[in-house]
């Protein structure tokens, strides 16, 4: 489809003419437009809940999960992850490794253009991650999601003008130098701000969303109500299925569920907001209906560098005080799954078993009652972020505490900026912050290091409560690092992660579910515990 | 906000005639002393609440590197009275300043179109509850303690009582049945079509409704009891000119009084109509702004708004003035 288009047009021409760039997408859409009608596959509107308008469509400045949702649309990244989650080629055609695990070199597919026509090279690929690292940019994405990248921590601290670590071999190929061995490294890729720019149209502002390497380019922002989007005829795997995808921002879940059930929307929810749980009954038995568990655990984490909670035996007697079904099933409904463990189920590696420290009130007496603490005269806060059933939740865990334990815990709800600087402030000052807080943790990427290894290692920045096991952090740091055998990766968590949840280094609750509501004719799209997938773009297809 | 800018209902009255010019003159003078000192407790409010903006934006994702970047580059390093001469400089200069959570988008461009939506909105609302609620008020003070009186004030109790988080979701609810049987029926959200009006407006509209139509009456019925009236009757005027010259005119008075307050209102009062019908106004944007510590927004909110609040005042002020010729403008 590229030989159509931009055969006579260089890159400097376009440039060169400001307005004819904006023209030209609409231009090169008129031939795949005409096969669209053929195919019969309609627009698609898709409702974006939680925001009255996104962030920003540059994928390094982007921080919200909804601009990401659209960012998947309008960009490639060098690799993506199929319907299993599992990492398969998308700009790059294929990669190899070197011998240490630690260049990974990149060969871009043959003959592919930005939307605009101009190609997509190794100068793109390169300037794209100086662009998420530079602090110039304003992100935090980039310096997050590419912090294993040789030399992306100096380029985010302002001490290098270029990241070392990612180097042009020629225009089609690109090397990634990594600092340690990671099997990871191709999934942390799949992600967040890793999706390909063309530097040459990064130079005007308002070319953001317009020349993009993904399925679909921006065609209009209504700002503060939605976005159209149109197929990339220059992509390399077409859309010829959709005419056009449209997304609304509804503040509400209620207001999309509104405009689902008035034929107004085809796709509904995502993992963050999913389909109101007082509507999944309206609907479960509709073939639009689909749920999945996602790649989310609520958890309560402790302060454990101020006594009492530094004292194991404690922790396990509240762990033993949760009854996880009754807080699953009679308290939410059955909206969520409860579990006793701490990654998600579906992930990978969570089908090694794990043994939980299950609901069981006498034996959190009896370590209560060795931890040497007088629950008559023992009293705790929990608190909690003011969102969503949060109330609901650490409401049923104090009762379910004082009924188990006979300790009356204090309920401290902070609404949510406030909760987020309380956890920093207790994370850079343990012993004057919170004693024990509810929170939670969803996956940016499907790897047990995301879960284990980012959340838990001692002193790593997710650890607000400061929990440290040295068995942990050797197990994990050596699965981190190991690369061929995901089985013995896999058992290497698992193993760490029995010891998480054996010393409570958090008190797993539940997992949500992905319920969400997407029209039945549509075609092409997998809903995951890490939201919609899209494994073969030719397949996405439209209702007539 | 109210209580420094509504209007005092005990202005001295003087045979004098209002010297408007003057008064503009010296409420406009003023405005510019009543931003500085709106902007700064507002921003000092915002410097001493918890929380973070840069912290919020990270989420649980912490690099300090990243921290002490983003916070340079959004002047948040700066020592308060700093930010603070910042912000002032660059509002004398027409400048509201950068949003932090809509990467460094233009806080003057984000409430343009979001102020141009509010008070369009508003607007139409207020005017159809004054064009329904002053009729029905004096229609049901003309016919006190009669039925005609009691059918229409239920109702407009009701509409005055009722919130609208509660009237949203009845009105969806007959919206979607008449969907559902393929009748003619409204976007259950959106905005861009007239269409997109209709619920919206009457949300809005209905508890100013209720609200006028009983202050009306009640106005009506006090202007009914007062001398004047017995007097012009007992002189024998046609009730027509009674009640239109005599009655209205004078019940008018308390109800200028709170329509001014009532268009600030409108437009920060629309949270809940905005939020449930993803109306791009500015109060979601608002309310969003507080959430995420999103200052710039938070303080261009508040400039928007304050200078609205003195202008619609001042208008009020005029209009009250006019309707009244003994009550005279001062200070």
């Amino acid at each position: 489809m590229k030989d159509l288009t931009h055969a006579n047009l260089s890159r400097r021409s376009l440039l060169a003419a400001g307005g004819a760039l904006l023209a030209t997408p609409l231009l090169t859409s008129s031939a795949p437009r005409a096969l669209t009608q053929d195919a019969g596959g309609g627009p698609i509107r898709w409702s974006l809940t939680g925001v009255s308008d996104l962030v920003s469509l540059d994928p390094a400045k982007a921080s919200d999960q909804q601009g990401f949702t659209v960012i998947a649309m309008l960009y490639g990244g060098l690799v993506k992850l199929d319907a299993k989650l599992l990492v398969v080629p998308s700009l790059a055609e294929s990669w190899s490794v070197s011998d240490d695990g630690l260049t990974y070199t990149f060969t871009l597919r043959d003959g592919i253009t930005f939307s605009d026509g101009t190609p997509i090279t190794a100068d793109d690929v390169v300037w794209t991650f100086n662009h998420a690292l530079d602090p110039k940019t304003g992100g935090w994405t980039g310096p997050y999601y590419f912090t294993l990248i040789d030399g992306a921590d100096e380029m985010a601290a302002g001490t290098a003008t270029e990241v070392s670590g990612v180097k042009k071999i020629d225009d089609a190929t690109v090397a990634i130098t990594i600092k340690q061995p990671s099997a990871y490294c191709l999934s942390s890729l799949s992600a967040g701000p890793s999706k390909i720019l063309s530097k040459a149209a990064a130079a005007d502002p308002a070319n953001e969303g317009k020349v993009t390497s993904g399925p679909f380019m921006l065609k209009r922002w209504n700002r503060g109500q939605g976005l159209g989007l149109a197929p990339n005829p220059n992509f390399y795997e077409p859309v010829t299925g959709v005419s056009e995808l449209n997304f609304i921002f509804n503040q509400d879940s209620e207001t999309g569920y509104q405009l689902y059930r008035t034929g107004e929307v085809d796709i509904l929810g995502s993992s963050q907001d999913p389909v109101p749980a007082s509507r999944v009954p309206e609907v479960q038995d509709s073939p639009d209906f689909r749920s999945t568990p996602a790649f989310n655990t609520r958890y309560v984490a402790f302060n454990n560098t101020i006594a009492p909670f530094d004292d194991v035996t404690l922790r396990q007697a509240l762990a033993h005080a949760v009854d996880r079904d009754t807080l699953a099933n009679a308290v939410l409904g059955g909206t969520v799954s409860p579990t006793e463990r701490i990654l998600p189920a579906g992930f990978p590696a969570s089908d090694l078993p794990i043994t939980g420290l299950a609901f069981d009130p006498a034996a959190g007496k009896e370590l209560l009652a060795k931890a040497g603490i007088d629950p008559a005269t023992f009293t705790f806060t929990l608190s909690y972020g003011v969102e969503g059933d949060n109330e609901r939740v650490v409401t049923v865990l104090q009762s379910m505490w004082q009924e188990n334990l006979g300790i009356a815990v204090k309920l401290e709800p902070l609404e949510l900026a406030t909760f987020s600087s309380r956890l920093n402030d207790t994370y850079q000052d343990p012993t004057n912050g919170l004693q024990a807080y509810y929170s939670i943790w969803g996956a940016d990427y499907p790897d047990p290091q995301n879960f284990l290894s980012t959340q838990l290692q001692t002193d790593v920045g997710n650890n607000n409560g400061h929990w440290s096991n040295a068995d942990f952090d050797t197990l994990t740091k050596e699965a981190d690092t190991t690369v061929e055998d995901f089985a013995k990766r896999a058992d290497l968590y698992n193993q760490a992660e029995q010891i998480a949840v054996d010393q409570v280094g958090w008190l797993p609750l539940f997992n949500a579910k992905v319920n969400v509501l997407v029209r039945d004719c549509i075609e092409g799209i997998e809903v995951t515990g890490m939201d919609y997938q899209f494994p073969e773009w030719s397949a996405l297809v439209g209702c007539p | 906000m109210a209580p420094f800018f509504s209007l005092s209902p005990h202005h001295p009255i003087t045979r004098l005639p209002p010297d408007m010019l003057s008064v503009i003159v010296r409420r406009l003078v003023s405005l510019p002393f009543v931003l500085v000192s709106v902007t700064f407790l507002t921003f000092i409010i915002g410097f001493l609440a918890p929380g973070d903006p840069i912290l919020t934006m990270m989420g649980n994702q912490r690099d300090p590197a990243v921290y002490e970047n983003l916070r340079h580059l959004y002047g948040l390093d700066l020592p308060w009275y700093e930010q603070y001469w910042r912000y002032l400089q660059g509002l004398l200069h027409g400048d509201l300043g950068m949003s932090y959570r809509y990467a460094q988008r233009p806080v003057s461009e984000l409430l343009s179109g979001g102020v141009a939506v509010s008070l369009s909105l508003g607007g139409v609302a207020l005017g159809l509850s004054l064009l329904l609620g002053i009729p029905i008020g004096m229609f049901a003070a003309f016919r006190h303690n009669r039925w005609g009186e009691r059918l229409t004030m239920a109702p407009m109790l009701a509409l005055f009582a009722i919130p609208s988080f509660v009237l949203i979701p009845i009105l969806q609810w007959i919206n979607f049945h008449f969907y559902g049987r393929g009748w003619p029926s409204l976007p259950a959200a959106g905005w861009g079509t007239p269409q997109n009006w209709v619920m919206p407006v009457i949300v809005l509209a209905a508890g100013n409704l209720g609200y006028l139509s009983r202050l009306t009456r009640a106005n009506v019925l006090d202007v009914l009891g007062q001398d004047y009236v017995r007097t012009a009757r007992g002189k024998g005027l046609p009730e027509s000119i009674v009640r239109t010259t005599h009655v209205l005119r004078n019940a008018m008075l308390p109800i200028v009084t709170v329509i001014g307050p009532a268009v600030a209102f409108l437009v920060t009062g629309a949270f809940v109509v905005e939020s449930l019908f993803s109306i791009p106004g500015v109060g979601f944007l608002s309310v969003q702004a507080v959430q995420q510590r999103d200052y710039p927004v938070i303080q261009g909110t508040v400039v928007v708004l304050t200078v609205a609040v003195v202008l619609m005042n001042l208008a009020t002020d005029l209009a009250y003035s006019l309707l009244d010729p003994r009550v005279r403008l001062d200070r």
